[in-house]
């Protein structure tokens, strides 16, 4: 059936983004100063000369950190250092912000952490990538913690050493393996993917814990926060959205963890490297096929559209900023953290799809003389709505399909 | 084949993409019934005694819903009165037989047929428009005069209640799409079970927890016949982005598509967000988020020989909108309100028509 039109779409122009225009750096000014030939040109519109750029760039981390006013001075903050250009670029800003002499120096204390989680690499190689991120952050005169991933999760949750030296990382050939029977086997990788975020995330609560950090910084640019954001839509987490993908997440009452590069984009901190003659350390990177899950599809949907269709991310993004946090219900999800919401009166998804796998698994009444209704009745009897109040929506499926 | 998961000792025939419950044909049946009733009860559909208006293209959707209507209203008496509305926009090799299929539905269950054509709205068929028009926009044209006609035809039957064949796919869909495309307000009511057009006559969809694939399959065992050809004025119309990453998704994980309808029925919008506000059209009096209703637009371009007018961006077409009416005061000396009397009036008077014609038995 032709559908055009059923959700009240004016023109077929307005369902789509605007296409993006192309833009030649010739004959043009930087779009900032006016006066200088630029360098480089973002969101596929707008061209800087080099000095505009790089102060744009910084004021941009700053005008974010500084409008939520979440850090106060001497707070000790944690950084999540990944490997790549975002995490290299947030070492410049911050060593740059604290050295400043100026009133707009960052006045706060920072503590750079490592989570290992490399097990699809040989020892060698993963000893190879901790020793080179540790000259990295050695270059910027910042001191950084070592945490093994696998070591949490084998430990069924527990913090383990919070190491100084890489060397006294405890790296073994079958942690890959380990970590697939403690929970992993069961689920498929979407699943999987979710779970091991979210764990992530507790760990990271658990290591500023222990530092004594209010605050985690993490190094997601706007493009994760899209494909993220699509993606937990699409695991039943909509009410969630603000805090997974807003600039903080505040589901801890001790520990924030703030997300400061999510409006720059890759070509943005990739050219703030360059121009800054840095060069982040490179990984080898494992072939994903986009299909296997729905975050990694996500990923090559956002990524695909974006290059025809600039306003993609942005869009997206701007959408999830509208939203507020849906905590009708004091209780917190065991595993995630997130409010679970309190169920109404109204039928819900959840609902349709519990009652469904009632039906479908209920054994047929034959007798000839049972109406339909009374045969209805006796199914919808039996049937409750389950009282598992432990976890949200999308746990809840997660924890189901491990004890399956 | 693996044993029917209700065990009622039948060999299964499906696999159920919203629970992965393998079914035989008869407790597919009554389990995709039950569900539906489950729908109508829980979130209390119908007032007994009403009278509710399927929209019937001849489709799949359309088509079961109708049938399985029926089915509930007679074995769980409802004690509603049926009644199919379809719309002809006037596409010929298209529509023309696809309203056949709709008269051996209404002959097959027994319900009034009520044909609302846009040529009596709006005294252009879509063959007609395409003339003028061109292929390309033309789908424009008839989703705003469709949407329009639906609440045009409901009025007309005076019923209670608008039933549409909207099914779980396109839900999630639509809430895909509203987040691409920064939508609030849309996003915020696309997964609402009832929904008002403005006109008091509540939109329902029975069928919003029902996936397409199973809509399919049900049409398909209970040999029910409906309408498949697409369109012949836009064959793959409406395969945006959204419907393509949902069929990808599904294809990792089908019950994604009840995922996504709870995230849409479980998100908040921050009470900050600036939400448009909806008015009535200056011209027709219908719900509209202008002043002047896209439906009043396209028809003033068609019928001022500017069939473009409507399709561009919405500043360009105020602009004109308000040179002509200063052209007409001109020419004409009489004064906006007028004019729009002039305009209800025409319309009025093809409704008028319509409903001197009795409902087709």
């Amino acid at each position: 059936m032709c559908s055009v039109g059923d959700e009240n779409f004016e023109t077929e122009e307005e369902k789509c983004m605007p296409a993006g225009g192309k833009i030649t750096l010739a004959n043009t000014k930087c779009n900032k100063c006016r006066e200088n030939d630029p360098i480089v040109v973002l969101r596929s519109k707008d061209a800087y000369c080099e000095a505009c750029f790089l102060a744009g760039a910084t004021h941009k981390f700053k005008a974010l950190l500084g409008k939520h006013k979440l850090i106060r001075p001497n707070d000790k903050v944690l950084i999540h250092h990944q490997i790549g250009h975002p995490s290299t670029a947030l070492l410049h800003f911050l060593r740059c912000g604290l050295d400043l002499t100026t009133h707009k120096k960052l006045r706060f204390d920072v503590i750079f952490v490592y989570v290992e989680d490399n097990s699809q690499f040989t020892v060698d190689y993963r000893k190879e990538v901790l020793k080179k991120i540790e000259n990295e952050i050695k270059l910027f005169k910042f001191v950084i913690k070592f945490v093994s991933f696998n070591d949490y999760i084998v430990n069924n949750n527990k913090l383990g050493d919070i190491v100084d030296n890489p060397d006294n990382l405890t790296l073994n050939e079958d942690d890959k393996i380990n970590i697939n029977n403690i929970f992993v086997s069961k689920l498929n990788k979407t699943n999987k993917n979710d779970i091991l975020h979210i764990k992530k995330r507790n760990l990271l609560i658990e290591i500023a814990k222990n530092l004594n950090c209010k605050f985690i910084l993490t190094p997601e640019i706007s493009s994760d926060i899209a494909s993220q954001l699509l993606g937990e839509i699409s695991l039943g987490r909509g009410s969630h959205v603000p805090i997974d993908t807003g600039f903080c997440d505040d589901r801890n009452q001790d520990v924030k963890i703030l997300r400061p590069l999510r409006l720059f984009d890759m070509k943005e901190l990739a050219f703030y490297n360059k121009l800054n003659s840095l060069d982040p350390i490179s990984i080898k990177q494992t072939e994903i096929n986009p299909y296997s899950s729905v975050q990694d599809l996500m990923k090559k949907f956002v990524n695909d559209l974006q290059v025809n269709y600039p306003a993609t991310v942005t869009t997206i993004m701007k959408t999830g900023d509208k939203l507020a946090i849906n905590d009708n219900g004091k209780q917190k999800c065991q595993l995630c953290m997130g409010p679970i919401l309190n169920s109404n009166e109204e039928l819900s998804s959840a609902e349709s799809t519990s009652f469904s796998h009632w039906v479908s698994t209920q054994k047929p009444d034959n007798s000839k003389e049972k109406s339909r209704q009374e045969k209805y009745d006796s199914i919808l009897k039996h049937y409750k709505v389950s009282e598992n109040n432990n976890y949200c929506y999308s746990c809840k499926k997660i924890e189901g399909s491990i004890k399956s | 084949m693996p044993l029917c998961s209700a065990n009622c000792g039948s060999n299964a025939i499906l696999k159920r993409p919203k629970t992965g419950d393998a079914l035989c044909k008869e407790c597919f049946f009554e389990a995709f019934e039950n569900e539906v009733h489950f729908t109508i009860t829980k979130a209390r559909l119908f007032e007994p005694g009403k009278t509710v208006a399927i929209a019937a293209s001849g489709g799949k959707d359309s088509t079961v819903l109708a049938y399985v209507l029926k089915l509930l209203n007679e074995k769980f008496k409802y004690n509603l009165k049926l009644v199919l509305l379809s719309i002809d926009e006037g596409i010929t090799g298209y529509r023309d037989d696809s309203l056949d299929t709709v008269k051996k539905n209404r002959d097959d269950y027994e319900m009034p047929l009520k044909i609302m054509s846009y040529k009596d709205l709006y005294g252009w068929t879509m063959d007609e428009i395409v003339a003028e028009i061109g292929r390309k926009n033309n789908c424009t044209f008839c989703g705003v005069f469709r949407r329009q006609a639906l609440d045009r035809g409901a009025n007309l039957l005076k019923v209670d209640y608008l039933a549409t064949g909207h099914n779980a796919d396109d839900i999630a869909e639509t809430v895909l799409m509203n987040i691409l495309r920064g939508d609030l307000a849309r996003l915020n009511r696309c997964t609402s079970i009832i929904t008002d057009s403005g006109d008091g006559i509540p939109r329902v969809k029975p069928l919003k927890y029902t996936y397409e694939k199973e809509i399919v399959m049900y049409a398909y065992f209970r040999k029910l016949i409906y309408f498949s050809t697409e369109c012949v004025f836009a064959p793959n119309a409406y395969r945006g982005h959204a419907r393509v990453l949902l069929k990808d998704l599904e294809k990792i994980d089908p019950s994604v598509i009840m995922n996504i309808i709870q995230s849409g029925e479980s998100l908040k919008v921050n009470e900050t967000a600036n939400m448009p506000t909806l008015t009535k059209c200056s011209r027709c009096n219908y719900v509209s988020s202008q002043t002047v209703c896209k439906a009043c637009v396209l028809l003033e371009g068609l019928n001022k020989g500017l069939p473009r007018l409507g399709i561009g961006k919405s500043s360009k077409v105020k602009r004109i909108l308000e040179e002509n009416e200063k052209k007409n005061c001109d020419s004409t000396s009489c004064c906006r309100t007028n004019n729009c009397k002039k305009d209800i009036e025409g319309v009025e008077k093809c409704t008028d028509k319509l409903s001197s014609v009795n409902l087709i038995k």
